[in-house]
């Protein structure tokens, strides 16, 4: 066996541009890892209330999001990958337009309808419910922006989905429901798990859109995104703290992710 | 069944019944058989037409009856099996049983594991077992429900030929016990002649022929069929005297001495002689005629090995220019015996019985 030489020209300019990428990314989070171990405590800092009611209030809203996302999104998606019905590609485009849209734009269009003077905000305000700057908001908020992750993965893995098999299955006494239950989803299941981690992901580190329509109240709206602006103004280390946690529980998504990904990798 | 459908630009008119016992449908692929099979599942919705199942009325356009496929009495095997990746065997099998009691559906899938032969198997995925194997698992999964009518779509595609012909013995095994009506669909020749009680040639959406598959196969009734029933010579001619015994049809190889006909023709009547290649045999010119047969002299122009025969393409010496040549083929024995390889000169007897009058 001839063994490849490593170090050729051409090897070389597959390299170095790829490195460069590498680099770009690890050396800012490796720097704020080594940062924050060396300067502030960061067991020390969860442990402070500041910390641990933004990271609660994270959790809370994203996995509310998350459900609300997948109990929308999955019918959703369905509609999308299987029937054609007028204005289809519209509500495409529309269900894809969060996903490019800067999140402060999306937070700036979510405060001009539900704001306490928007169009539905107003009528709403008149019966005595307001969303906007409340812990209801920040949920509105992550599921405009995290919502059509899930709906796109999950449109896509219908898609996927061998149209022969749910054939078979009516021919084997299946109505549709149990064809969607029985074949439809776990066929599908993978690409749902996925969307919906993505879209957990996103809607954790959701910034943007959050501050413009839900503010940055302590105990209400500040998640934790939110609460490291806040830190970084007033106590680095905190800061560094949250963003060292943050970091944590996205490799643990992207775990999560990949192992799922292996476990629902193509069975035939 | 009587149907009509569109289906983009093709058309699909369809009238067929199959009784308990094996029909093959037979055609080209694109000829519209799977349509056909989806049509009686209910998976796709005819635009005119009826189709009974097993004596139940399932879909009419006029009193719009239209059964949901999975309200109809009808197992369908699928090209290449379709079987469910994320369920075991055993899953697969009880999928369209698991209304039944827990016993039943035991005993139901053990006794099709054990027709079937896959006793071994059940615990298995079907990533993890062969094709024929795969094969046997679609069947038993459509037999579990107990249908009275099974459709079959290639059953035999993607299967090792080695296994092919076990299989298809045991299916003329299972349908006998089972007084099951067949329904399958094939575009392999040797396939439709060993499996079906009964052959129908689908072509472009309709069938041009039907009926007990020797009947079928020794009698097509027009050029068409006879294309694709592989009858390699096809000639047309004139016929001169004709009568239901016997007819003279002038061809461009000479006058030919026909005996059977796919109906009674006149003289004057433009028609195609169906003759099959392993029907045309080589002779020594030196031997004596037997004046019954037809006899030409050929030239032996071109040949092709086939294993256990070959196919010579042989120039008719009395032939107008320009004819095409006719097929003649031999087992390899005779082949040999003869010494075809050392001579191309010879004389072909093709008896009256062999020859086929069809329309042209």
């Amino acid at each position: 066996m001839v063994r490849p030489r490593m170090l050729t020209w051409s090897n070389l300019a597959v390299v170095i541009p790829g490195a460069i990428l590498v680099a770009l990314i690890a050396i800012p989070i490796g720097a704020l890892i080594a940062r924050g171990v060396s300067h502030g405590d960061v067991l020390a800092a969860l442990r402070t209330p500041f910390a641990t009611t933004a990271l609660w209030l994270s959790l809370l809203t994203s996995g509310i999001s998350v459900v609300v996302a997948v109990g929308l999104g999955t019918p959703a998606a369905y509609l999308l990958a299987r029937r054609s019905f007028p204005g289809r590609s519209v509500i495409d485009t529309l269900i894809d337009l969060p996903i490019v849209l800067p999140p402060v734009v999306g937070g700036l269009a979510l405060l001009v309808a539900l704001g306490p003077r928007g169009a539905i905000g107003q009528p709403l305000h008149a019966i005595g419910v307001n969303v906007a700057f409340t812990t209801g908001a920040v949920i509105v908020a992550q599921i405009f922006v995290s919502a059509p992750f899930y709906v796109r993965s999950a449109r896509a893995g219908f898609e996927g989905v061998d149209r022969r098999l749910e054939a078979v299955s009516a021919t084997l006494g299946a109505g549709s429901w149990t064809t969607f239950r029985r074949v439809t989803i776990p066929m599908a299941m993978p690409a749902l798990v996925g969307g919906a981690v993505m879209c957990w992901a996103r809607a954790l580190g959701e910034f943007g859109a959050t501050i413009m329509f839900a503010g940055n109240l302590a105990g209400r709206t500040q998640t934790m995104p939110l609460a490291i602006l806040e830190a970084i103004e007033t106590d680095v280390d905190a800061a560094l703290a949250l963003a060292i946690i943050l970091i944590v529980i996205a490799v643990g998504i992207l775990t999560v992710f990949k192992g799922l990904a292996w476990i629902g990798r193509p069975i035939q | 069944m009587n149907v009509r459908m569109r289906v983009g630009a093709f058309d699909l008119g369809i009238k067929l019944s199959v009784g308990r016992e094996i029909t093959v449908l037979y055609g080209n692929s694109g000829a519209g058989k799977t349509l056909t099979l989806e049509v009686l599942a209910g998976l796709l919705t005819p635009c005119e037409g009826r189709v009974e199942v097993n004596g139940q009325l399932v879909f009419d356009r006029e009193s719009g009856v239209n059964v949901r496929p999975h309200r109809r009495q009808v197992g369908y095997v699928v090209q290449n099996y379709a079987l469910f990746p994320h369920l075991t065997v055993r899953q697969n099998i009880s999928y369209g049983i698991s209304h039944l009691g827990k016993d039943e559906r035991r005993s139901r899938i053990n006794g099709s594991a054990e027709m079937l032969g896959l006793q071994g198997l059940l615990d298995r995925r079907p990533s993890q077992i062969s094709g024929g194997q795969a094969q046997r698992v679609a069947l038993a999964r459509a037999l579990a429900r107990r249908p009275p009518v099974l459709l079959l779509d290639e059953p035999f595609a993607s299967v090792d030929s080695a296994v092919r012909g076990a299989l298809r013995h045991e299916l003329r095994r299972l349908a006998r016990d089972l007084g099951l009506s067949v329904l399958m669909v094939t575009h392999d020749l040797t396939e439709a002649y060993n499996v079906g009680d009964r052959l129908a040639i689908i072509d472009d959406g309709c069938i041009l022929q039907e009926g007990p598959r020797h009947e079928v196969f020794d009698r097509p009734t027009t050029r068409r069929t006879a294309e694709l029933l592989g009858v390699n010579n096809i000639i047309p001619g004139r016929v001169v005297v004709g009568d239901h015994e016997c007819m003279h049809v002038v061809t461009d190889l000479g006058k030919v001495v026909a005996a059977s006909g796919a109906a009674t023709f006149s003289p004057g009547d433009k028609v195609c002689l169906a003759i099959r290649a392993e029907q045309v045999f080589l002779e020594d010119p030196g031997r004596p005629i037997r004046h019954r047969d037809n006899h030409f002299a050929v030239t032996i122009v071109d040949e092709a090995a086939f294993g256990f025969s070959h196919t010579l393409f042989a120039r008719v010496e009395s032939a107008s220019p320009g004819a095409p040549h006719l097929e003649i083929q031999i087992p390899a024995h005779p082949y040999q015996v003869l010494g075809v390889p050392a001579r191309r000169d010879w004389r072909i007897r093709i008896p009256p019985d062999a020859v086929h009058v069809v329309m042209g």
